[in-house]
C-alpha cells in the first residue's frame, strides 16, 4: 500500500467557498476516483503555517498511477494548487514540497475518528539502518504506554520524492525523510499524552536531543481533527 | 483535449499578460509537451475588464499527467505561475474534450 498525505498553505486571502471547494474535492475524491481509499481532511492545529491537510491511500502504485491520470485529479483537485491555475489558493509551502507518504503493508493507519498528528522527522543522513529501525520500534510502541494514542506508525517519506508514481524518485532526498503518523482518540488524549509521562513523550519535551540514538535533528507537527466523506462506505473500524 | 484558462485582466495589463503568454508561457508549455493552439481577448474599450482565453492541447488525460510533471519540475513553470498570478484578477481553467455537434 502507499500511504500519502498532501499539506496546503492556503493564500491569505484565498476565498472562503474556495478553500471548501479544495476540501470537499479532497473529502469526496474517493466517489470518483475509487483508488483512492480512505480519504479525509483535516484543518492543521499545530503552529506549522499550513492550514489543510488530506490523508488518503492506494492499494499499489498501479492504483497511485490511476489517481494521477485521472480526469477529476487534473480538472476538480489541481484547479485548486497548480501554480499557473488561475483558481489557485495554496501558496508555496514553508515546510518544503507539502506531498509526504510511506510504504505499508497493511493499513494499519485506519481509524474511524479522532485526532491525527503527524510528526515530520528529519533523521541524521549517518544513520544506519539498525539506527532507524530502533528509532521507529520505539516509536511504534508508544501506544502501550499512552492510552488514546491508537496509531503509530513509522516509515520513510518515500512519497516526498516518488510523487509521480509513488515508486521512482524524480528528486533529492526529502527535507523530511522520516513520517511518524500518530492517531489519537481526541484532542483531548493527544494533549494528555503531551503531558503525560510515557518515556517517548519526555522524549518529544526534551526535543530528540541525544535521545533515541540522537538521530532525530528536526521535527515539525501537524494535528487535525479528522473529517471524512460521509458516503464513504469502505469498511473501516 | 483542450485545456482552456480564462482569466480577466484590467485593460491596461493586458499587454503584459500577452507577452508573459507569449514568451515564458510558450517556453515552459511547449517544452513540457503541450501545443499552443490559441489565444483571444475580449475588447478593452468597454469599461470592464479584458477576459483573456488561452488554448493548448494534448492528447489525453495520460499526456497531461507527463506534462504536468515536466512542469513541477521546472523552475521556469513556478516563476511562470506567479507572474500570470499577479497580472490576473480572477479566472478559471478547464479541460475540454473536443467534439461536434449532433445534427437532427
Amino acid at each position: 500500500m502507499l500511504r500519502r498525505f498532501e499539506v496546503y498553505a492556503l493564500r491569505p486571502d484565498a476565498p472562503a467557498d474556495a478553500v471548501v471547494g479544495l476540501e470537499e474535492a479532497c473529502r469526496r475524491c474517493g466517489r470518483f476516483i475509487p483508488e483512492v481509499l480512505d480519504s479525509a481532511v483535516g484543518t492543521n492545529l499545530s503552529d506549522a503555517p499550513v492550514q489543510l491537510v488530506w490523508e488518503h491511500g492506494y492499494a499499489s502504485p498501479e492504483a497511485y498511477r490511476r489517481y494521477m491520470v485521472h480526469p477529476y485529479h487534473a480538472a476538480v483537485i489541481d484547479r485548486y494548487l497548480l501554480p499557473d491555475a488561475p483558481e489557485r489558493i495554496v501558496i508555496d509551502g514553508p515546510l518544503g514540497a507539502g506531498l509526504y507518504g510511506y510504504r505499508c503493508d497493511t493499513p494499519s493507519y485506519r481509524m474511524s475518528s479522532g485526532v491525527r498528528r503527524l510528526v515530520l522527522l528529519h533523521l541524521d543522513n549517518r544513520s544506519t539502518e539498525t539506527d532507524v529501525a530502533r528509532l521507529a520500534e520505539t516509536l511504534e510502541e508508544a501506544p502501550t504506554d499512552v492510552g488514546g494514542m491508537a496509531v503509530s506508525i513509522v516509515a520513510a517519506n518515500s512519497m516526498g520524492s516518488a510523487w509521480f508514481d509513488g515508486v521512482t524518485p524524480l528528486m533529492g532526498p526529502p527535507r523530511w525523510t522520516h513520517i511518524w503518523e500518530q492517531g489519537f482518540s481526541s484532542l483531548e488524549a493527544l494533549e494528555d499524552y503531551r503531558h503525560g509521562d510515557s518515556s517517548v513523550a519526555a522524549v518529544e519535551r526534551g526535543g530528540w536531543d541525544r535521545q533515541l540514538g540522537g538521530i532525530v535533528k528536526r521535527s515539525a507537527e501537524l494535528f487535525y481533527e479528522v473529517s471524512r466523506d460521509t458516503e464513504e462506505t469502505s469498511g473501516h473500524e | 483535449m483542450h485545456l482552456v484558462d480564462t482569466v480577466e485582466v484590467e485593460p491596461e495589463r493586458v499587454e503584459d499578460y500577452l507577452e508573459v503568454i507569449g514568451t515564458p508561457g510558450m517556453a515552459v508549455m511547449g517544452d513540457a509537451g503541450a501545443s499552443f493552439v490559441s489565444c483571444a481577448t475580449t475588447c478593452d474599450a468597454i469599461g470592464e475588464a479584458v477576459c483573456i482565453e488561452v488554448r493548448w492541447s494534448f492528447d489525453d488525460h495520460v499526456q497531461w499527467d507527463e506534462i504536468r510533471k515536466n512542469l513541477v519540475l521546472d523552475p521556469r513553470y513556478h516563476q511562470y505561475g506567479a507572474t500570470v498570478a499577479s497580472l490576473r484578477v480572477r479566472g478559471t481553467r478547464r479541460f475540454f474534450t473536443l467534439t461536434t455537434p449532433s445534427q437532427p
